[in-house]
């Protein structure tokens, strides 16, 4: 097929992928079990590298096509097996039973975050012409930047914290690959293995946290105020 | 688009599309029943052996409950007729509108199917039966959560092709083919499949087959039931799952294989191609059924806020795509 | 070269001081890194104070006025935190095990923080920032209390969100300078081209920035994870997180102010005004005298900022960067002093501290020190620094800002010396049952030789200030200057 359908075609998926992504951002705010949100995550992470190598057909670049590649390599594989390696195996068969909001409530919250990222877009892209994939890539990665940051707010459980935290940065990068492709490669490969020793950073906190403290709810970690008595100091 | 002079022929066709959907309905109904068994390992009745049930039921006696009202025998009609009224709106067999085609458009078609379960509904606290009531409140609750989601899938449809009346819709999604893909297209056909499950009352958010009266949502409704009523209320049933099927195959997911000019071949040649899309689409419906496990009741509400979630971002990609 | 070698030292001294050789092996290992990156920062300093470039790879790895300033901060308060650290870990910590732990993450740390000045290239800037706060949290949490953990998951939940929204900003600038024309991505490329970058993105970036590193800073709203963070690390490590980790996000959001678009800087004062009001006023209601320093560093983030917000062109970003210089220093030796105090008192509560200066002369001298210096009482460097913004602020006739910061800065000045005067005065109080028993007696030499140490700029720098220093920073507030008219 000649280039304009070719384009029309990569440019409908590449929509069609940030589709998905938006509604598995939602899925990641209100799946109650563990292991479901590990699933999601991946997910997430195996539809970034997805619209990765959409969009290096579409700009021509192989710097993209690397960056997929990272980036399926490392969130979509490395971070859940990292994640299961470093804490006991029960932790992953819990679910969430209270939030700080229910379920409903938040994803209603995380609907109006969503129509915000897209309202907030819109000035952005009129500067460029708003036309190609960054008028799909930016909003959906703003939206889901919002609701990565609504997803650790209202979780309690640290595993489910951490990936809504991991969510932001791939909704980020799913922005920035629509409105800058031609980000020096070396920048977007450190990025990503940047992610992955947080990653290694958080998984050793959260286990220190299990064994010390008994449980993985950090959310309800809330006792630290003015009024605190300390403990042993150093 | 069609035209003027054959009057006689668009008429004769919109007949031709009820008389499609009030013959092969029960047949439907027995392919579904049948498959089902055999992915159990089961031989499974006949394919037609709703027919033969229809044909015992028409020929029973019919008892009706002294406490009951004239809602009770008024309502097999109704629920017989509703989907029948709806066919003549939709596309079936062809994808130019016919003549009563802009009778009521989706919304109107809408309303009608409801006025159908609305009946049947009242109907069913009519009779004094414990289990009436008990179906009946849980199928309006499956209703009023749905309720959201069909408003939003039709605002979506609507602004996508700038009009309400199915015939019209249908030819966007198609032209050109990438449009196929475009993410509201298809988020809009995920949270319409969750939406045919429920209304339709298939797992997993109620049991067809279920024989356990306090399990059931929308079975208990026709418990009281008997004789040539029993069997107008199967039937209808069974056009209404029919009619859903069309309107998910032929208005959002595969408008293909209608018949395009306005002659009699074209129209007859469409009536097994219904049928073959309709199969396919069965065989999606018995793996989505043999595979999940039916919700609890309280999370219905929560597969139905999933639909919802679905059909809203189907509804942000394309409103505020630029 | 030598700008490679830098952030180099601290890494190699990561792996080495992982080797068990002993108690005295890591920290010898850690202080001489420390020291061979400062002998090689001062000399990088003295070059460009004198007006020259240093460069490694141009447009990755260089260094100009600002980034020398503060890679000089690093260096310094590196070699004065391993010092501080030397006795003070090894009075705390049985194993060997444990002390060697924290000299390694001891390392990563200075190593990320080297890095941040020296790498121009934006993106990789973020990444070295996400570094320091990766490497800092295991820290945070080292004494694997209840509080110290749950600060140090805090800390990192709050960095990470911060961290995602900022690199959203540096994609939605990288964007602004493709429409402005190209060229490379580094801060003197985006400053080549600030003029044609359109305005709607590059305020766009400049807010997903300032969010999202804002956090890291500490402004107000963003600063709840600071008190308990910089409260619960051990003190040395508090005093990098204060004097400098704080610093260097506010470096990178500096690093922008000249790319907004003239008038606006009214909009810094105010979120500047914001963070010094907040925190005067939370100063005086704190009960552990590590939080009062925490929320006194939340205090000067936003007196930097509202320096930086003030304009007046090359002179006025001058008090900003004297500001930060003493800021940075005197911040670091309040932290000394409070772990010194921590050390002889053993509790973090102020009212548990009593007459320190009878009881502890040292620790309670340094107390008493630092906590004049950070509130501005002369003849220290913040009173010089502040002085001369408010020199600048009226000269610029902005009377309503410099109005207000000298409002909060006095009401700032009044809690932190209420609480100090409340432990260090009036006789030691008996022996309460609940007091730990980690107190000792006298301060390791190690602490005192360190506490010396960062108390000479905190004094020296309050009368007299080197030639070098002074080319140095006038070389670094040319790169701040705005570029457009004000």
């Amino acid at each position: 097929m000649d280039t304009t359908t070719a384009t029309l075609w990569l440019q409908n998926l590449n929509a069609l992928v940030g589709g998905v992504f938006l509604l598995v951002s939602f899925g990641l705010v209100a799946i109650r079990q563990v292991q479901g949100c590990v699933r999601l995550f991946t997910a997430l992470s195996v539809l970034l590298g997805l619209s990765a190598f959409l969009l290096s057909q579409i700009y021509a670049t192989w710097d993209l096509v690397v960056m997929g590649v990272v980036d399926i390599g490392t969130k979509a594989m490395l971070i859940p097996w990292l994640l299961r390696r470093a804490l006991p195996e029960e932790v992953y068969t819990r679910r969430e039973v209270t939030q700080v909001m229910n379920i409903p409530t938040s994803l209603l919250v995380a609907l109006g975050l969503a129509i915000i990222g897209y309202v907030f877009s819109k000035p952005l892209l009129g500067v460029s012409g708003g036309a190609g994939p960054a008028g799909v890539n930016l909003p959906i990665g703003f939206a889901g930047l919002l609701i990565g940051a609504l997803t650790a707010s209202v979780r309690r459980e640290a595993v489910p914290l951490f990936l809504g935290l991991l969510a932001m940065e791939n909704s980020a990068f799913l922005a920035g690959i629509g409105i800058a492709p031609e980000m020096p490669l070396i920048a977007e490969v450190s990025i990503a293995l940047d992610v992955l020793i947080l990653v290694f950073a958080v998984s050793i906190l959260t286990r220190t946290v299990h064994q010390h403290i008994g449980t993985t709810e950090v959310g309800a970690l809330v006792t630290l105020t003015e009024a605190t008595k300390d403990e042993s100091p150093s | 688009m069609w035209r003027k002079g054959r009057m006689r022929e668009r008429i004769l066709f919109n007949l031709l599309q009820v008389a499609t959907v009030v013959f092969f309905a029960p047949l439907v109904s027995g392919v579904l029943n049948r498959l089902k068994e055999i992915v159990q390992s089961k031989r499974g009745p006949s394919i037609l052996q709703p027919y033969r049930d229809l044909w015992k039921l028409f020929h029973k006696d019919e008892i009706v409950s002294a406490q009951s009202s004239w809602l009770f025998r008024f309502t097999p009609y109704v629920v017989f007729v509703a989907p029948i009224f709806v066919t003549l709106l939709i596309p079936v067999l062809t994808d130019y509108p016919l003549f009563f085609a802009f009778m009521g458009d989706m919304l109107g078609g809408g309303f009608v199917l409801a006025l159908g379960g609305f009946f049947a509904t009242v109907a069913a606290v009519d009779t004094g039966n414990p289990y009436g009531p008990v179906g009946a409140s849980r199928t309006r609750m499956v209703g009023f959560l749905a309720e959201p989601v069909f408003m939003i899938v039709f605002f979506t449809v609507s602004f996508v092709a700038g009009s309400t009346i199915p015939y019209i819709v249908q030819q966007r999604w198609i032209t050109p083919v990438a449009n196929f893909f475009a993410p509201s297209h298809v988020l809009l056909l995920l949270a319409f499949l969750m939406l045919i499950l429920a209304e339709g009352g298939r797992i997993p958010v109620d049991n067809p087959s279920g024989h356990f009266e306090l399990a059931m949502i929308d079975e208990s409704k026709s418990l009281e039931y008997s004789g040539r009523g029993f069997g107008l209320v199967k039937w209808g049933g069974a056009m209404r799952l029919f009619v859903l099927m069309c309107i998910f195959l032929n208005v959002l997911l595969a408008p293909w294989g209608l018949a395009h000019e306005q002659t009699w071949t074209a129209v007859l040649v469409a009536v097994p191609l219904i049928l073959l899309k309709i199969l396919c689409f069965i065989l999606v419906l018995v793996v989505i059924e043999s595979s999940l496990a039916k919700l609890r009741l309280f999370r219905i509400a929560e597969f139905l806020g999933a639909a919802f979630i679905t059909s809203v971002a189907a509804m942000i990609t394309r409103l505020f795509a630029f | 070269m030598s700008i490679i070698l830098i952030p180099a030292l601290p890494l190699a001294a990561v792996v080495l001081s992982l080797l068990p050789l002993g108690r005295r092996f890591a920290p010898a290992v850690t202080l001489l890194a420390a020291l061979g990156s400062l002998v090689l920062t001062v000399g990088n300093a003295l070059t460009i104070s004198r007006g020259r470039e240093v460069v490694a790879i141009p447009g990755w790895v260089q260094l100009d006025g600002f980034a020398a300033l503060l890679l000089l901060l690093v260096t310094f308060l590196s070699v004065t935190a391993a010092l501080f650290s030397w006795g003070y870990i090894d009075a705390h910590q049985r194993e060997p095990r444990r002390i060697r732990y924290y000299y390694a993450h001891f390392n990563l740390f200075t190593f990320a923080l080297a890095l941040v000045p020296v790498l121009f290239q934006p993106a990789l800037v973020w990444i070295a920032i996400e570094f320091t706060s990766v490497f800092s949290v295991l820290l945070v949490a080292f004494d694997n209390t209840h509080t110290a953990l749950e600060a140090a998951w805090k800390y990192i939940a709050l960095m990470f969100m911060g961290a995602a929204i900022a690199l959203l900003g540096f994609f939605v600038l990288f964007w602004a300078q493709e429409q402005a024309g190209g060229g490379h991505y580094s801060w003197d490329g985006l400053r080549a081209v600030a003029q044609q970058m359109p305005p709607v993105l590059v305020i766009a970036a400049f807010l997903l920035i300032l969010v999202g590193l804002g956090v890291k800073v500490g402004f107000v709203p963003l600063h709840t994870w600071l008190p308990d963070a910089h409260s619960q690390a051990p003190a040395p490590v508090c005093a990098l997180l204060s004097g400098i980790k704080t610093t260097n996000s506010l470096y990178v959001i500096l690093r922008l102010v000249p790319l907004l678009p003239a008038g606006s800087g009214w909009a810094i004062q105010s979120i500047g005004l914001l963070a010094a009001g907040v925190a005067a006023f939370l100063l005086l209601q704190v009960k552990d005298y590590k939080r009062l320093f925490a929320y006194s560093t939340v205090e000067h983030m936003g007196i930097i900022f509202v320096a930086a917000g003030l304009g007046g062109g090359v002179a006025g970003q001058y008090a900003s960067l004297l500001q930060i210089v003493s800021h940075s220093v005197t911040k670091s030796f309040c932290f000394f002093a409070a772990g010194a105090v921590l050390f002889v008192s053993g509790t973090r509560e102020i009212a548990s501290v009593r007459g320190l200066l009878r009881r502890a002369p040292a620790a309670g001298t340094a107390l008493l020190l630092g906590g004049l210096a950070i509130g501005g009482a002369p003849p220290f460097a913040v009173f010089l620094s502040e002085f001369s913004i408010f020199r600048n602020g009226l000269a610029q006739g902005q009377y309503v800002g410099i109005g207000l910061l000298g409002l909060f800065i006095t009401i700032a000045f009044f809690g932190i010396l209420l609480h100090v005067n409340r432990m260090l005065f009036g006789s030691a109080l008996p022996r309460v049952a609940e007091q730990s028993s980690e107190r000792h007696d006298h301060l390791p030499r190690t602490c005192q030789l360190a506490l010396l140490v960062a108390a000479v700029p905190v004094v020296v720098l309050g009368v007299y200030q080197p030639v070098w220093l002074h080319g140095l920073i006038s070389v670094a507030a040319t790169t701040l200057a705005p570029l457009s008219a004000p």
